[in-house]
């Protein structure tokens, strides 16, 4: 039989609920109140997550960001700046034991087993991706996936962006530019070297049809069940106060 | 204040902010979108490289030094790396 894990559809939440509830996941799994899980979220507000090292001021413009009502989250990951459209964007998380079978000391190879979920189940889709070390997912020549892990208590944790439909205007509105003269050049850039599930199909994939893609291309790379379930006590509190203590705090989000 | 940044080829961005007098470091900020496990190390890194001298090898040096005694490890960008991008933020303090 199938090892089970738990799946955890978590719906659209805010910036600091989304990133509290990741690290609640993780302590709780740690302390094996939980089995290794698979979640996906979405964002409502749309947010701009940082990396861990990165710094609020130089990659976020605070005040578009406060003019459009998009919040600003620094994330227990490093890696880049994401915006994560509410309507664009899939997010999603794996908690899983740092001494399972899937989790190699090498975090690249790590990165390139657990992404292999994701790229199965797009290319159920119709969608050609393809791992492209580090840490990001390509289809067409053309990011479609970055992803992020952290380790910690025993315990990996991974997450990631999976583009539905991608609007680099607004990603440039709330992201910091260098210069407003090179804005434009920027945002064609993007139009170059990033796209999403929507522009390669050239339809309108829901974000019902992406879940079940993806569930069924993690099941099968990953030799796994999914057992939908839900949050626990102990995961739904924990999350309530790492929200306000330190995801949503000013000290957290604008420490670098 | 010297402020640099240093792509790194096939890796991630760093970007350094430092004050340096006399060739030495007084204060440092190390960020950018690399990956370094575990991430608070970054500040056990930048803590030792306060009051050092501005010399890459011994820069270099000093971050794997404290990497090592952290048991951490990176992804996207090197000792080197950071090292190369402290002295170029050097070169600009003034």
């Amino acid at each position: 039989m199938d090892e089970k894990w738990r799946l955890l559809d978590t719906g659209l939440n805010d910036a600091f609920y989304n990133m509290a509830l990741d690290e609640a996941i993780a302590i709780a799994r740690s302390k094996n109140l939980v089995p290794n899980t698979l979640r996906f979220f979405r964002w409502s507000p749309s947010a701009v997550s940082i990396g861990y090292f990165q710094s609020m001021e130089e990659e976020v413009d605070i005040k578009a960001c406060d003019d459009l009502g998009i919040n600003y989250v620094r994330r227990r990951t490093g890696g880049g700046a994401v915006y994560h459209d509410r309507e664009g964007e899939l997010t999603y998380s794996i908690i899983v034991n740092e001494d399972h079978r899937l989790i190699s000391r090498d975090f690249q190879e790590t990165y390139r087993t657990l992404c292999s979920g994701l790229v199965s189940g797009l290319r159920r889709l119709g969608v050609p991706a393809e791992f492209k070390p580090i840490n990001d997912i390509v289809a067409q020549g053309k990011k479609i996936s970055g992803n992020a892990q952290t380790r910690g208590m025993n315990v990996v944790h991974q997450h990631g962006t999976i583009l539905r439909k991608v609007n680099p205007t607004l990603m440039f509105k709330v992201l910091k530019v260098p210069s407003e003269k090179i804005r434009d050049k920027l945002i064609r850039s993007v139009e170059e070297r990033v796209t999403s599930i929507n522009t390669v199909l050239g339809r309108e994939v829901s974000f019902k049809e992406l879940t079940d893609a993806l569930i069924n291309g993690f099941e099968d790379s990953f030799g796994i069940e999914l057992a939908p379930g839900s949050i626990t006590d102990f995961e739904e509190e924990l999350a309530q106060r790492l929200k306000v203590e330190k995801y949503a705090s000013r000290e957290w989000n604008f420490r670098r | 204040m010297g402020r640099a940044e240093y792509k790194v080829e096939g890796g991630k961005l760093i970007k350094v902010q430092l004050t340096a007098a006399d060739g030495k470091i007084r204060r440092i900020k190390i960020t950018g979108d690399f990956f370094l496990h575990p991430e608070e190390v970054i500040e056990d890194i930048e803590n030792a490289l306060e009051g050092q001298i501005l010399d890459e090898h011994e820069l270099s040096s000093l971050i794997e030094n404290v990497m090592k005694n952290k048991q951490a490890v990176s992804l996207g960008v090197s000792p080197e790396d950071f090292a190369r991008c402290i002295i170029m933020a050097g070169e600009k303090n003034g």
